[in-house]
């Protein structure tokens, strides 16, 4: 969610959630590793759909 | 706790009842021990550092490791109070299965702390002696081994599975159970503890095991699917599903403040542990010889050292450029966060042949 043509700032520092991760703090490698273990758990929570209904 | 206190309020309202399921108590144990490790993680490694509790790095390693000097250690207790809690609040405490992985790993646990505090906190480099460690170690897998076998109540609780071959099934008898029950618990211990030298390599492999023993464990416990894939049926061990859960929630959060750089290691207090729990799951389950397969990344780390000593030691020349093979792979020229996902990738694999020992036999 860049907001650059209506304020002429950006909301975030990059586009992207994994540049503005980079951008901020985390060293690349760090960004990407946290970005699997969030779609590890998404896909979990996913396949807890097979379950949980 | 939480089993037993579901159990009671089932008798009025029938929705509690609901707890009774293993899969279910798995996936919140998972997410009990993940959400546990992320609200602990930072103050814990915030302390870590206050105490100055960092890493001290061999200055014979590879020169890219010095970097890594004075990162907070000991990060292991993290993971082990995450699991201890969840096990305590959602496996099922009359069961001794429980019982055993949970003293097992805490056992592991304390020769680790011991060993890392000594090291970081009274600046002593050699920690616990070797011989130390290794007593103390032997005499917790024995007594394992021994509590094991005088609990078995069928044959199959201590025979050797063959994977891929249905009827190869060896009978044990007390000594070779209980000398089994040793090897694979100390070595699994020390294959994981050689193996934590990079960013994220032994918790990775170590949540994707226990993640695949969980299924072991489950399908060994239920009478109906053990039957029908061929696998001893273990009364009980399903409830080690719930304690491979909170392994591999705990590892994935601890894994992201592991991962490259690190913020924290895990230290003997962790790895010492995560690979005593690994083997005594295994061993209840019978799946000791899955467990060499599915940790294949954890065997080929432990053998390369015992080649690299046996070699230097015998003819005076070195097989690798450097033991653990993971240094041996750096001083080749691949970076750190290659030899570790390459890793990783090489146990999805072997996990992925493990689970596969399931229906192919």
């Amino acid at each position: 969610m860049n907001m650059d043509k209506q304020t002429k700032k950006r909301g975030t520092q990059a586009l992207g959630e994994t540049h503005v991760s980079a951008a901020n703090v985390m060293v690349t490698p760090n960004a990407q590793v946290r970005f699997w273990i969030i779609t590890i758990l998404l896909v979990l929570l996913g396949l807890a759909t097979l379950k949980l209904r | 706790m939480l089993l037993a206190l579901a159990q009671w309020l089932a008798q009025d309202v029938r929705f509690f009842s609901v707890f009774n399921y293993i899969t279910l108590r798995t996936v919140f144990a998972a997410m009990t021990a993940l959400g546990i490790s992320f609200l602990v993680g930072p103050k814990m490694i915030r302390k870590l550092t206050t105490y100055k509790i960092g890493q001290s790095v061999r200055s014979d390693g590879p020169q890219t490791h010095l970097v890594k000097a004075g990162t907070p250690t000991m990060g292991g207790a993290l993971i082990l109070i995450s699991i201890a809690i969840t096990t305590l609040l959602w496996g099922d405490l009359r069961n001794q299965y429980v019982w055993v992985a949970l003293l097992a790993t805490l056992g592991f646990g304390v020769i680790g702390w011991v060993d890392d505090y000594r090291k970081v906190v009274h600046r002593n480099p050699k920690g616990l002696s070797a011989k130390a460690k290794m007593f103390w170690q032997s005499i917790i897998a024995l007594a394992i081994g021994f509590y094991l076998w005088s609990s078995a109540s069928l044959p199959a609780h201590t025979e050797l599975i063959v994977p891929f071959l249905k009827f190869l099934v060896f009978p044990l008898p007390a000594v070779l159970f209980i000398t089994l029950t040793y090897f694979v618990i100390v070595g699994s211990s020390n294959a994981v503890n050689l193996t934590d030298g990079l960013d994220g390599l032994a918790i990775m492999p170590t949540v994707l095991v226990s993640g695949a023993l969980a299924l072991f464990a489950y399908v060994a416990g239920n009478a109906v699917f053990s039957k029908y894939l061929g696998i001893p049926y273990i009364p009980g061990a399903g409830e080690l599903a719930v304690f491979c859960g909170a392994i591999s929630g705990a590892g994935l959060a601890f894994l992201w403040f592991n991962a490259y750089p690190a913020e924290v290691f895990m230290g003997d207090v962790g790895a010492l542990a995560l690979g005593a729990a690994i083997g005594t799951v295994a061993v209840i389950v019978r799946q000791e010889l899955v467990l060499l397969i599915m940790g294949g990344v954890f065997v080929v780390e432990a053998v390369s050292v015992m080649i690299q000593v046996a070699s230097y030691k015998l003819t005076g020349k070195r097989v690798f450029r450097m033991a653990p093979l993971h240094h041996h792979y750096e001083l080749k020229g691949w970076k750190e966060t290659q030899v570790v996902v390459r890793f990783w990738i090489i146990t999805i694999l072997l996990v992925l042949l493990g689970l596969a020992t399931l229906k192919l036999r």
